[in-house]
């Protein structure tokens, strides 16, 4: 089979698989919606330009998407059982080197590169567009939308590359994974102890548009794409998983909680899916680390920011991604045979991210340690993360049910979604600058929170029993 | 135990049943045939509280299933016709599952009631999701049965199992009407119908052709398979 015949076939199956969910309108104005955010954005830029400059929203547009090609490839790798609970035995052609004349290697190859131009095209080009299309009204060059589609794409391909090695390093062992990491910590840890501050390539493009930084930032992608082809492999060997009852042990531990077997079902479909943990890493404390580094440095930029606070607030949106984990590997047709309301099932679904929450609230406090910044920052960071995390979760529920990793690419669901929460991470955020304490006022989030989730819980039963 | 008044189903201009109206007594194997398309799967979804209908309707052992779907599926056991165990249970530990939705008790007990009976209980440990179709098909058998229910909707009950495997779940089926249960198949296998049901229905294009004795259908000196397909062709050329 050709590449070019392979590549137009995952192209049109991974069209097929979101339009299916959305309807093809629904899901072709997904990048309006994204451009349209990055236009009203970037139409906003000038009246932020006194507390956080240009540089440092740059930084911060580039570990977006630097976080979306590592959340791309996460899910590329990692995301075959999703399909087939969502679609039942999804063949997709991505899993087809069995059945098709075309090796492994080509296959992946090829799957990176649809991904490459399918993302870029859904989220980068309509983002940098958005900014280009603002830049009349805020006094800036056009030109400089170019070099920021360029910009974003390459931190974009970043994440996407460094992410598809790691998975492709965890599949075949997860001592290789781990001695990758190590290797990766002491070579970073050495440019550090030499004084060195590394600028991120994309970013070094973005400010000094010449062949230097462009080369550095596509070795940066290149070797670990061809690193993760050559090491690449799909093929997982047949092998019959065989486990101890788990469920009844698990439940008896956690009967105090109520629904305590629907929250042992959750934790042992992500403990035995695939990826176990480590999807837990890429996807969730991969990018808090992120967030972190980038905190630290706009400190330099914003002189009073907490960065203790700001991260709280994002930690609680990014802690949301756990509902997510929970409900990834069911769907409401495994209870269809079964005397199961779709409340009772999102009642077990809130209760196991309650429990999981504890992870979040554990990297706060370790945040809340390195900061040293004491009671005085960390009450009122926490009450922020609490308030933010159940709000977060709230509108998930509400706009998604049981299927966030699905609805969340609805443009009507999704622009939702952003409306309902961006504004409250603003404000937060914005309050905090002014005076950590005010962060306590995010307390208020919890009323709304209980109402979507009363409401969401409603609408879920009367919209899913129906349907299934 | 079950009766359906004219049950309609549209999917939008789809009309996938049409007016549909039989009863099913207490202690029957009754069967619902029909060639694939025909609407036998929209007919269970329907009569189990799954999808509600756009016109007609139902009582399953007493219930609406459209208002009470939850009191139809506390009561009945239902075996889709694809199996849809949890993928990261085990087939144990899915048993045990549902014995706690259900509130069963002596859960070990009904559980190694159905590994010995269907077979696979060397299977107990292995993963739903690396099980194969047939023994996936088992344990949805036995999940669908754990509670004793006294009516079984089942959705193409053997596609899946080996010879010996059909044999028992027949032997099974015939032991547990005369038990006085009730069971309700639909399938477009013919044989099993012809072997095991007390009265069958056939349904083509979403409308009822025929309901009433097996017997009755194949006539006397024809084989069932003869009189199924003189019924749908003809209303198939009608």
């Amino acid at each position: 089979m050709p590449v070019p015949d392979l590549f137009l076939a995952m192209m049109k199956e991974e069209w097929r698989i979101h339009s299916t969910i959305f309807g093809s309108a629904g899901f072709a104005f997904f990048p309006v919606v994204v451009g349209f955010f990055a236009f009203a954005g970037s139409l906003a830029l000038p009246i932020f330009s006194d507390t956080l400059p240009y540089t440092a929203m740059a930084i911060l547009a580039l570990a977006l998407f630097l976080l979306a090609g590592v959340m791309v490839g996460s899910f590329g790798t990692m995301g075959r059982e999703f399909m087939n609970r969502r679609f039942g035995q999804a063949s997709l052609v991505a899993y087809a080197s069995r059945s098709l004349p075309v090796s492994e290697r080509r296959i992946f190859a090829t799957f990176l590169v649809k991904d490459t131009v399918y993302y870029i095209l859904l989220y980068v080009l309509p983002f940098a567009a958005g900014f280009t299309a603002a830049t009349p009204f805020i006094a800036l060059d056009p030109a400089l939308g170019l070099l920021l589609f360029v910009s974003l794409a390459l931190a974009f391909l970043t994440g996407l590359a460094i992410i598809c090695l790691l998975s492709t390093l965890y599949a075949r062992s997860v001592r290789l994974l781990a001695g990758a990491i190590a290797a990766l910590a002491i070579a970073g840890l050495a440019i550090v102890m030499a004084g060195t501050v590394p600028v991120f390539p994309p970013y070094a493009f973005l400010l000094d548009p010449g062949p230097g930084p462009l080369a550095v930032s596509l070795i940066l992608i290149l070797v670990p794409a061809a690193a993760s082809v050559l090491l690449v492999t799909v093929d997982y060997p047949d092998r019959t998983r065989r486990f101890k009852n788990s469920l009844d042990p698990l439940a008896e531990r956690l009967r105090a909680v109520g629904s305590a077997h629907f929250i042992a079902k959750d934790a042992l479909d992500l403990l035995r899916s695939e990826g176990g943990a480590g999807k837990v890493i890429f996807s969730f404390l991969l990018p808090l680390g992120l967030v972190w580094v980038c905190l630290r440095i706009l400190i330099r930029f914003i002189p009073g920011i907490d960065p203790l606070v700001v991260f709280a607030v994002l930690l609680g949106v990014l802690s949301a991604t756990i509902y997510n984990w929970t409900t990834e590997f069911d769907s409401f047709t495994a209870y269809a045979v079964l005397p199961v309301e779709v409340s009772e099932v999102i009642d077990g679904k809130l209760k196991s991210y309650a429990l999981a929450n504890f992870l979040p609230a554990a990297v706060l406090v370790l945040a809340a340690a390195t900061t040293g910044g004491g009671a005085g920052t960390f009450l009122p960071a926490f009450a922020a993360f609490l308030s933010v995390s159940a709000y977060t979760l709230a509108v998930t529920v509400f706009l998604c049910g049981l299927s966030p990793n699905v609805m969340l690419y609805s443009a009507g669901v999704f622009l939702r979604y952003i409306l309902a929460i961006s504004p409250v991470l603003l404000c937060l955020i914005f309050a905090s600058l002014l005076d950590p304490a005010y962060a306590f006022g995010s307390l208020l989030l919890l009323l709304p929170a209980a109402l979507l989730i009363t409401r969401g819980r409603r609408k879920w039963q009367a919209w899913e029993m129906p349907g299934y | 135990m079950i009766e359906a008044d004219g049950l309609t189903k549209n999917y939008g201009s789809v009309t996938a049943v049409n007016g549909v109206s039989f009863t099913v007594a207490e202690g029957e194997l009754f069967g619902l045939l029909g060639p694939n398309g025909s609407g036998k799967t929209t007919m269970i979804r329907m009569l189990t509280g799954q999808i509600p209908p756009t016109s007609g309707s139902a009582r399953v052992m007493g219930l609406d299933p459209a208002g009470d779907p939850i009191g139809v599926r506390r009561l009945v056991g239902i075996i889709p016709e694809q199996e849809t165990p949890p993928s990261f249970l085990t087939a144990e530990e899915y048993l045990h599952f549902v014995a706690r939705i259900r509130n069963l008790d002596r859960i070990e007990e009904r559980c190694d009631r159905w590994f010995d009976l269907l077979e696979f209980r060397e299977k107990q440990d292995v993963l739903c999701k690396d099980l194969s179709r047939g023994t996936r098909q088992k344990l949805m058998f036995a999940q669908a049965f754990l509670h004793e229910p006294r009516l079984a909707l089942i959705d193409e009950p053997l596609i899946n199992l080996d010879p010996i495997m059909q044999r028992t779940v027949k032997d099974f089926l015939q032991e547990y009407v005369r038990d006085g249960g009730t069971v309700f198949i639909s399938t477009h296998i013919l044989e099993i119908a012809a072997e095991i049901c007390d009265r069958v229905a056939v349904l083509h294009d979403g409308r009822l052709l025929y309901c009433g004795r097996t017997g009755d259908l194949a006539g006397s000196g024809e084989s069932l398979e003869r009189s199924f397909l003189d019924l749908v062709r003809g209303d198939a050329g009608a």
